[in-house]
């Protein structure tokens, strides 16, 4: 799933929430008996009935989730085609993803790309929504809201489609940098090896820039106006009323933005593949677009799956601490 | 917050401890138990030997399901034909991209949905696998021991995987040469007069028309395709035998020889030197073609299948002609492959579809369309007449070029056949790096050699 | 919001620059689009004629009806099912008492953070297995697993602030719990509700991966999943691929269009309950 496409603002609220219950006994694991009623059956079935609930969703989840990522699990030990016998190798295949010098290589390219699917977007969403909150609700408001999160709308193979286009020999992006008397540097950027990560990379911040200036917009509609005014009677800029009162106001959301977006970027896929397929050369090649190339057409199932899991344990490895540095701060 | 919370708020942050590691743990042993049990079936590979074989055509209502890449309308149009003659026999002709075909074909044939007929560029390990059938029973049923035996070689698989002998496990729906085309108007341009008689009068030419301010190659490495002029290159000065078993995988056969080496070191000096196009690694097949139609570049490298459309579009003004060798009375060596196509095991008419098979190489409607569409020369019996071309076409060209070829036993497969994996994973990142001269000719050579070794030892 | 004069001419002027620099690959496909389908484009121009013709001939040879049936098949099975998963999970986990609660919603938080290459390939065999493959079920029941730990997560927040004594008031006046959760809960929660809709609809119709992986007929997979067919089919045509990616994109935008104002509405209402 295009975790990219996750716009989130209640996701603030409930994964904060949800964290709180967890530290909280708000729902809490002891069913107490009904207050209701003759205790016994009735509080038994109360405290069951919400279990009926939680199934669908649960054997959903399992099967189509849990199952295949043991499943995964599995494979990773053993070599094999897909088609015929498989062999048992151990981790084998964990040790080829940790020394092969061109999957190590794409994974350093996917923590590059965050710098342009999170630093870039949580950056520029953040100074955007300040900005488009200092105008007045209206007609220009609301559609600068539509025309920015337009990006998230658009399947993101359409988007790789549309700025290969644009970033072509002949582009529109040559075209308008000739405009500004800059045409010494034109150049066919996705072809070019040390322009293309960074082209790739701000196709991603056109399309995540929208989703967290909307969900900013929300934070920053919760913070309680009257530290605004306060900051502006004290006689602070801008700039300063942004770092001390808007910032801190949107710990959540930028905790929230941050995961969303840093799981783009390592788990990236349908942008490279609708427009460098990982060239030139490797250089844009990402932890995604390798393991569908091992997968598929080398028909190596077991590395495939190895460097899944790997994915996998270094999301969590980024995500997890930003978590827990939100969630002490509350 | 926290220290404000009553007691029972660590208690139940310790239970959440446990109750995590307790997951935590099942979830290992889980991991652990399905860990022991290995994936895929253990059943040994199912025969893929055709039974029940037959030469006469059924006369029940039957749909055949062709599996094919998207920009070859040839095989529509053969079906067509087809149906025409046969009404009972209908045709539903699946198109996806050369890509996902590579990448969904052996999974395609294993399912219970597989197609009577697959484009199958390269075998890899579906006969290893059982997932083709043997085509053996059909070629001595349908007496095509005429046949040129050096164009079906690269079809069979012998016991050990390895191509070029064996058993008959695809067929082509045409076979393809490949050459040079060239823009004459822009020749004439850059004072070029006749098309190049040696390699060296073509390096020659590429020089002139750099110097007349003209694009001296088209090409694109987007997704490889440059390929053609590499490969080019190193068929001049390889060995042939030598090459040819390295792309049919046999034992001990390497890429790194001299000749290769060679041939990769002349496209970097090309990269240096400037003909290729400064954005090529941004150009795509479709790109790359459509820029030499539309006037940009004097040579490209391409093969007969482009020879209809580039005819449409250029009238008399571009001729096509083999890549020239060395020497100028050196054999002619160039590319050329089936159009392969394998038919599953599992299919379910192999009866019908190898009549088909059999009808587009004997039948002159089939054949007609065959060359009309491609350009490709349609195979089977040498002896038996070839469909008519347009005098002075560049498809009686290309049909000229495969025979020339073929007398003078100069056919190779393409390189990017060696392996189902080589030519994403290796041979097209390395191709990149060369034509833009950040790698060597050895460096490339090397790099693929490598890739191959460890692709046929995993 | 107080702002100094400068601040908020400065402020609008840039805003302007962003839109723009948003807008403009959109309009420079436009642009490819309305060029004649036999050359190649040169950049961002307006033509001096426009082939609008284009966007016929790529809706025909794109076979968009036959693609946008499929993705519009998909989106039927997945969204329904997905929300009321969901909605019953969400309302369970944040207003009943269920046992291990806590556990449940770890359970489906972990899910969040699950990258899809990891599961792409399990998912093919577990399919296979199935008799799925190569249907369009083979990426509806994927998603509506996938989709569930954000459905749950996200509705359990609207439902965790749905005060407890409006159930309790239900249940005293002898409704049943499923009574009270059709009648009262429901209701209530419609604007979650629709968000989700909205944005499982979206994800849906754009999904790539999973049909291209999981569905080897082209046509039976979603309208983004077969735009690389696309790129195959016109071998020569970048106009008329850039007129097919538009009208693939076009039901997307008009649907946001049509409901941006419903959906900020409840993302607005969403953040305030918190």
């Amino acid at each position: 799933m295009t975790t990219s496409n996750r716009s989130a603002s209640s996701l603030v609220d409930a994964s904060a929430s949800a964290l709180r219950a967890t530290a909280t006994d708000d729902s809490s694991a002891v069913a107490r008996p009904s207050r209701r009623g003759a205790g016994g059956s009735k509080a038994w079935w109360a405290a069951r009935r919400g279990w009926l609930f939680v199934i669908p969703a649960l054997v959903a989840y399992i099967m189509f989730v849990v199952y295949p990522l043991f499943l995964g699990v599995q494979y990773s030990f053993y070599k094999w085609n897909g088609v015929g016998p498989a062999e048992f190798i151990g981790v084998a295949n964990y040790l080829r993803v940790f020394t092969d010098p061109d999957l190590l290589a794409s994974i350093g390219n996917a923590f590059i790309l965050i710098a342009f699917f999170t630093i870039i977007p949580v950056s520029s969403g953040l100074m955007l929504a300040t900005l488009i909150r200092s105008i007045k609700p209206g007609p220009f408001s609301s559609a600068s809201q539509a025309i920015l999160f337009l990006p998230q709308i658009i399947p993101l193979a359409a988007a790789g489609i549309a700025w290969s286009w644009m970033y072509a020999q002949t582009g529109a992006v040559n075209q308008i940098l000739t405009l500004f008397g800059l045409g010494g540097i034109t150049r066919p950027w996705l072809g070019d090896f040390q322009t293309a990560l960074p082209a790739v990379g701000l196709i991603g911040s056109w399309v995540l820039t929208g989703l967290c200036t909307v969900l900013f917009l929300t934070g920053i509609s919760k913070i309680d106006s009257a530290l605004f005014e306060a900051a502006r009677l004290d006689g602070a800029g801008w700039f300063r009323e942004f770092i001390s009162v808007t910032v801190p106001g949107v710990r959540q959301e930028i905790a929230v933005l941050t995961t969303i977006t840093i799981i783009a970027a390592l788990s990236s896929f349908d942008i490279i593949y609708t427009t460098t397929l990982g060239g030139p050369g490797r250089s844009t090649l990402v932890p995604g677009i390798s393991i569908y190339r091992i997968g598929f057409t080398q028909s190596d199932v077991g590395l495939a799956s190895a460097f899944g899991i790997v994915l996998m344990i270094l999301v969590l490895a980024c995500v997890l601490p930003i978590q827990r540095l939100s969630r002490e701060r509350d | 917050m926290a220290l404000s919370r009553p007691r029972p708020n660590m208690g139940s942050r310790q239970s959440l401890v446990r109750k995590s590691l307790l997951t935590i743990a099942m979830a290992t042993g889980a991991a652990v138990v399905l860990a022991g049990c290995a994936p895929g079936s253990t059943a040994t590979a199912p025969s893929a030997n055709p039974e029940d074989i037959s030469t006469e055509l059924t006369t029940e209502d039957v749909e055949l399901t062709i599996a094919d890449e998207t920009g070859f309308p040839v095989t529509q149009k053969l079906a067509d034909e087809f149906t025409k003659q046969h009404p009972n026999i209908t045709f539903k002709i699946n198109l996806d991209t050369f890509a996902n075909l590579a990448a969904n074909a052996p999974k395609l044939m294993a399912s219970d949905d597989a197609p009577d007929l697959i484009r199958l560029p390269t075998i890899g390990d579906t006969v290893k696998d059982g997932l083709i059938a043997n085509l053996d029973p059909y070629y001595d049923a349908y007496g095509w021991d005429t046949w040129a035996a050096s164009q079906l070689a690269p079809l069979r698989v012998d016991e050990n995987g390895v191509r070029g002998s064996g058993s008959l496990y695809q067929v082509g729906l045409g076979y393809s040469i490949t050459g040079i085309f060239m823009n004459n108007k822009l020749a004439e341009q850059a004072g070029i007069d006749a098309p190049p008689e040696t390699l060296g009068e073509l390096e020659e030419d590429f020089a002139k028309a750099k110097a007349a301010g003209l694009l001296p190659l088209m090409a694109g490495d987007k997704d490889g395709v440059v390929n053609f002029a590499i490969q080019a290159a190193m068929n001049q000065f390889a060995d042939k035998s030598e090459f040819a078993s390295w792309i049919f995988t046999e034992e001990g056969a390497t890429y790194n020889t001299p000749g290769n080496v060679q041939g990769a070191e002349m496209i970097r000096e090309w990269a240096d030197a400037g003909y290729f196009p400064s954005d090529i690694n941004t150009i795509d097949y479709a790109t790359f073609v459509s820029r030499f139609q539309g006037g940009e570049g004097v040579f490209t490298f391409n093969g007969n299948w482009a020879a209809a459309d580039t005819q449409a579009k250029m009238g008399d003004d571009v001729s096509f002609f083999l890549v020239p060798p060395v020497e100028a009375d050196g054999g002619h060596v160039a590319m050329g492959a089936a159009n392969s196509f394998s038919v599953p095991a599992k299919s379910a008419h192999i009866n019908e579809i190898m009549y088909f098979l059999n009808w587009i190489h004997t039948d002159d409607a089939a054949r007609q369309i065959v060359v009309d569409v491609t350009g490709a020369a349609p195979g089977g019996d040498p002896a038996q007449a070839l469909p008519e071309v347009e005098p002075g076409s560049l498809i009686e060209d290309a049909l000229e070029m495969s025979a020339t070829v073929g007398a003078e036993d100069g056919q190779l497969d393409f390189m990017s056949n060696a392996t189902a994996g080589i030519y994403a994973g290796s041979i097209i990142p390395e191709s990149q790096l060369l034509v833009t001269g950040k790698i060597t000719g050895k460096e490339f050579v090397e790099a693929v050699q490598k890739f191959y070794e460890q692709e046929l030892a995993g | 919001m107080i702002v100094n004069r400068s601040e908020a001419i400065i402020g609008r002027i840039v805003l302007v620059l962003v839109l723009i620099l948003t807008l403009i690959p959109l309009a420079n496909m436009a642009s490819a689009a309305l060029q004649p389908a036999g050359e190649n484009p040169v950049g961002l121009t307006w033509p001096s004629d426009p082939q609008w013709g284009n966007f016929v001939e790529a809706f025909q040879t794109g076979h968009v009806v036959e693609l946008m049936t499929s993705s519009a098949f998909i989106v039927l099975g997945v969204v329904p099912i997905s929300l009321l998963f969901g909605t019953l999970a969400g309302y369970a986990l944040g207003n009943l008492r269920v046992p291990g609660a806590r556990f449940l919603l770890i359970f489906f938080l972990v899910g969040l953070t699950i990258p899809f290459e990891a599961l792409m390939i399990p998912l093919y065999y577990e399919m296979q297995g199935f008799g799925l493959l190569n249907t369009q079920w083979a990426v509806i029941l994927p998603l509506i697993g996938l989709y569930m730990p954000f459905s749950v997560v996200w509705m359990r927040a609207h439902f965790v602030n749905m005060p407890r004594e409006l159930s309790e008031a239900a249940r005293v006046d002898g409704a049943t719990t499923l009574q009270e959760f059709r009648r009262i809960q429901i209701p209530l929660a419609v604007p979650p509700l629709s968000a989700l809709a909205i944005l499982l609809f979206l994800w849906t119709w754009n999904q790539f991966l999973l049909p291209v992986v999981l569905i080897s007929d082209p046509l039976k997979r979603t309208v983004a999943g077969s735009l690389t067919y696309f790129q195959g089919q016109y071998s020569t045509s970048i106009p008329l691929l850039n007129a097919g990616a538009l009208i693939i994109i076009a039901p997307a935008i008009i649907v946001f269009l049509i409901f941006q104002r419903q959906f900020i509405k409840a993302l607005l209402q969403g953040a305030v309950k918190g």
